[in-house]
């Protein structure tokens, strides 16, 4: 079955899923900056940090296209249920939380909105299908489950990188060689962008209220300064050496 | 600092398989417990896995023996005299500890390096029971010693850093790949690995996933070899748990380290993990 699909949002996820969805036949990836009154079967929604922006986005997308279009956004930074209370047709909405570095993963998980209608849901996991990502459903909640957990071990080894307790290399070694993690939480964080942590951890903060999802200092400042990782060039290990004139790699 | 003698005190886990390690890389070894049982039963369990290697032709039978021989049992603490280094595995108790450290300094030369594989008391004050504090740092191996590759060196307020340079060739000639940390709760493992239990316990209560759903996704989406419930079991949920409230404790009651009351909800039911035949999942067969 052929499908119309537009993703919207300036960052590293869209341009990596534009990339995948454009290499599957029936498949059209349609450029969000074209006249939207095309048949649009999907729209993939991404943006995380800035939630005004996220909101207006979604209203915008959802004034050109039919009510019957499947609605997928991210919910690093709000629940499913909150990005669905911006919109006339709710039960459409269906949220998902993956990082950019699709090749590394296998799983995508997805969420219904309170508001959402499980036809919805299913349409979901057959887009995914399409770019072979298997899904799991889980209830709705900031950052949901590997984005969420993730989000919190780089915090907390942003704290121990900026409280001087050890080199970031060192903090990367650790946890690969003491407790065989695939990969250093600074490192990884670099590659799947600090700017996405960043807002799962805000977003946890605003939606729960609690003092333990506080972001770490540092992890602001890279965000300000757009040190957010590999994309942008530097991050943790070039802060790290910011008074050195030789980085550590 | 030639080190040619390293001495290790306490022969449970760690302490035997430290001596093992050591053993292995042409060090001599001199291991020493209160007990001589004890002691009896860990070369017993030494010298197993030492033969085990032969068979898997890992090691052959003439360094096997070379092995074995390098080893001595004490109970006497002053034998420990002649070890270049000194690594204590005792029982976590501070007042264990600042005993051990106090008689070494009796009968061993000032330049000996002590050091401690404590896990979660403070460096810097086990140190502080010392008369030359510079000389003590941390030197933390993970179960199982003999394999896993990380050790963290911990400096500890007082540490000098010729005593970190000495501990860091050591670990490099033991073939490990040390870390240097300061001495702060948790060191950088058993700090930053907290929320990967601690959150991952809250998503589960919370229902935005099962147990099942959790594990799965960690390995799928993010390529963690094992989940935080399958590892919680592996560990011991009660082990878990206590470096949980340890580090919780240590760091004044932040918030980000605050245990979930089911984790303790675990530990009251007595299912542990793995050991006991059942934690978050069963281990019937």
């Amino acid at each position: 079955m052929s499908l119309n699909l537009m993703i919207l949002g300036d960052n590293h996820l869209s341009e990596v899923l534009t990339d995948k969805f454009s290499e599957i036949e029936d498949v059209q990836v349609i450029d969000s900056t074209s006249p939207l009154e095309s048949n649009i079967d999907v729209v993939i929604e991404t943006t995380n940090l800035d939630i005004e922006k996220k909101k207006q986005q979604l209203q915008s997308v959802e004034r050109h296209v039919s009510a019957s279009t499947l609605i997928l956004t991210t919910v690093l930074g709000v629940t499913a249920t909150e990005a669905a209370s911006w919109l006339e047709t709710q039960e459409r909405l269906v949220g998902f939380a993956t990082f950019s570095n699709l090749d590394d993963i296998d799983l995508i998980e997805i969420t219904p909105a309170l508001q959402t209608k499980a036809a919805s849901v299913d349409h979901a996991k057959e887009v995914f299908a399409r770019i072979d990502k298997e899904t799991e459903e889980v209830e709705d909640g900031v950052g949901l489950v590997f984005p969420r957990i993730l989000a919190m071990i780089v915090n907390e080894s942003a704290f121990a990188l900026a409280e001087g307790t050890a080199s970031a290399k060192d903090i990367d070694i650790a946890m690969k060689q003491g407790t065989n993690y695939p990969l250093g939480p600074l490192e990884w964080a670099e590659k799947i962008g600090i700017d996405d942590v960043y807002a799962i951890l805000v977003g946890l903060n605003r939606d729960l209220g609690e003092e333990r999802y506080r972001p770490a200092p540092l992890l602001k400042k890279l965000v300000l300064a757009g040190w957010t990782g590999e994309t942008a060039g530097q991050g943790f290990y070039s802060f790290q050496n910011r008074g050195e004139k030789e980085k550590v790699r | 600092m030639n080190i040619t003698t390293i001495g290790v005190i306490g022969s449970g886990t760690m302490g035997a398989g430290i001596a093992q390690l050591s053993a292995q890389q042409g060090f001599q070894v001199v291991l020493y417990d209160l007990n001589q049982e004890i002691l009896t039963q860990s070369l017993t369990i030494i010298f197993k896995r030492l033969d085990r290697l032969v068979e898997k032709q890992k090691i052959s039978d003439v360094s096997c023996t070379a092995m074995k021989e390098s080893i001595r049992t004490t109970t006497v603490i002053a034998d420990l005299n002649e070890c270049q280094v000194i690594i204590e595995a005792a029982p976590e108790k501070i007042e264990i500890k600042r005993d051990i450290f106090k008689q070494l300094e009796e009968h061993c030369s000032p330049e000996t390096i002590f050091a401690t594989n404590t896990s979660s008391l403070s460096v810097t004050e086990i140190g502080s029971h010392v008369e030359s504090p510079s000389r003590v740092a941390g030197m933390h191996f993970f179960n199982p010693a003999p394999l896993m590759p990380l050790v963290e060196l911990v400096k500890g307020i007082q540490t000098s850093q010729e005593t970190i340079d000495i501990l860091k060739e050591l670990a490099t000639s033991l073939h490990k790949s040390p870390v240097i940390c300061e001495d702060t709760p948790g060191f950088i493992v058993n700090r930053v690995a907290r929320p990967y239990y601690n959150e991952a316990l809250r998503v589960m209560k919370d229902q935005i996933a099962s147990v099942e759903q959790v594990d799965n996704i960690m390995k799928k989406a993010g390529k963690f070899k094992m989940g935080p419930f399958e590892l919680q079991d592996l560990i011991g949920i009660d082990v878990n748990f206590a470096t949980t409230k340890t580090v919780h404790g240590s760091f004044f009651n932040e918030s980000r380290f605050r245990p979930h009351y089911y984790q303790e909800r675990m530990v009251q039911s007595g299912r542990l993990g793995r050991k006991a035949k059942g934690g978050f999942y069963s281990y019937e067969s």
